[in-house]
C-alpha cells in the first residue's frame, strides 16, 4: 500500500513511535546537527535519511573516513528497528557489519536507506546501504543486529 | 618496531587526519605496545538522556585506532584504505573516556586482518570489539 506518492503509508499504530523517534533524533543533538540529518522516509520497518558530510570527519587523504559510514548506518538501522516495534522499548546495537564500496569526499550528501528485514524474538536484524546523492552510486552497505527490550536506560541501553 | 617509534609515527597519521580531532583521539606508549584513547566529549553522546557513547564513535574511535597502528608497522609508507569493519558492542558504554588495545593480526602483501579491544574502566570488562580488513597499497 502507498500514498500517492508511491511512498509506503505508515501504519497509524507507528505514529506514537515515529514521535518518539524524532524525539530520539534530537536528542542526538551535537552529532546529528553537524550531520544536518533529513528524513526522506520514514515507514513501517524502514528508515531513509539524508546526510551530509563533513570535513571533520576525513581521513589523512582527504576523503571521508570510512567510520564515519558506520556512523551513520548504526544511527539510521536503530531507527528501522525501532520503527518495527509494536511498542516502546530501549533497542541497543548488538553488531553491526560495514563494507566499503567507494570512496566519497565531504561537503557532499548521502542517502542512507536502512529496512527492518526481520524481527525475530527479541532481535532486529536490520540491512542497508548508503549511496551518493550526487551521482547515486552505491557506497557503503551494513548489516546489523539490535537487542529490543534491553534493561534500561542507565545499564544496558544505549539507544 | 617499539612502541615509542610507533608512537611517532600515529601521531604523525592522526595529525593530518581531521577525524583524529573530532574523535579526540590519542595514542600512548604502553611498554612494546601502545594504548589508544577517546577523550569523550558531548559530540561522541549518542543519546543526551542516558548519556551513553554513540555506538558509530566507538566504532570509529577503533577503527582509526586500527588503521593508526597499522600504519605505524608499515612505516607509514603504504596507503591504506578499509575493505570492511565488524563492530560488536559488548555492553553499554558511559559517557567516559575510553581505551583501546590494536592487535595485527596478520599483515600481508596486500591485505591487513586487525582487531581492536575498547574498555572504560577495566580492560577485563571490555565495552566493544572490533574487526577489521585493510586494503595495503602501493608504496607511497
Amino acid at each position: 500500500m502507498s500514498d500517492s506518492n508511491g511512498r509506503p503509508e505508515i501504519n497509524p499504530a507507528v505514529g506514537a513511535m515515529l514521535q518518539s523517534a524524532r524525539d530520539w533524533l534530537l536528542h542526538e543533538h551535537s552529532l546529528f546537527r553537524t550531520l544536518d540529518l533529513k528524513p526522506v522516509l520514514i515507514g513501517h520497518s524502514k528508515a531513509t535519511f539524508s546526510v551530509y558530510l563533513p570535513e571533520d570527519f576525513c581521513n589523512a587523504d582527504g576523503k571521508i573516513h570510512g567510520s564515519l559510514l558506520t556512523l551513520i548506518m548504526d544511527s539510521i538501522f536503530g531507527l528501522a528497528a525501532f520503527t518495527a516495534l509494536d511498542e516502546l522499548k530501549p533497542i541497543a546495537t548488538i553488531n553491526l557489519r560495514t563494507d566499503y564500496l567507494a570512496d566519497i569526499a565531504p561537503g557532499g550528501r548521502v542517502a542512507c536507506a536502512a529496512e527492518c528485514r526481520r524481527l525475530r524474538g527479541d532481535v532486529a536484524h536490520v540491512a542497508g546501504d548508503l549511496t551518493d546523492e550526487n551521482t547515486g552510486a552505491l557506497i557503503a552497505t551494513g548489516s546489523g543486529a539490535f537487542m529490543i527490550g534491553t534493561r534500561g536506560p542507565n545499564r544496558e541501553s544505549r539507544l | 618496531m617499539s612502541g615509542r617509534a610507533d608512537i611517532a609515527m600515529i601521531e604523525e597519521y592522526a595529525a593530518r587526519s581531521p577525524i583524529s580531532k573530532w574523535l579526540g583521539f590519542s595514542a600512548q606508549e604502553n611498554g612494546a605496545d601502545v594504548l589508544f584513547h577517546l577523550a569523550v566529549d558531548e559530540r561522541h553522546i549518542g543519546n543526551a538522556l542516558i548519556r551513553a557513547l554513540h555506538g558509530g564513535a566507538i566504532a570509529a574511535f577503533l577503527e582509526f585506532s586500527a588503521e593508526a597502528m597499522l600504519h605505524a608497522r608499515l612505516h607509514g609508507e603504504r596507503r591504506l584504505s578499509s575493505i570492511n569493519a565488524d563492530i560488536d558492542y559488548l555492553t553499554s558504554a558511559r559517557a567516559q573516556n575510553m581505551t583501546a588495545r590494536v592487535r595485527l593480526v596478520r599483515v600481508g602483501r596486500r591485505i591487513a586482518f586487525v582487531e581492536a579491544v575498547g574498555w572504560q574502566k577495566d580492560e577485563a570488562s571490555p565495552v566493544a570489539a572490533g574487526r577489521f580488513r585493510f586494503r595495503i597499497g602501493e608504496e607511497k
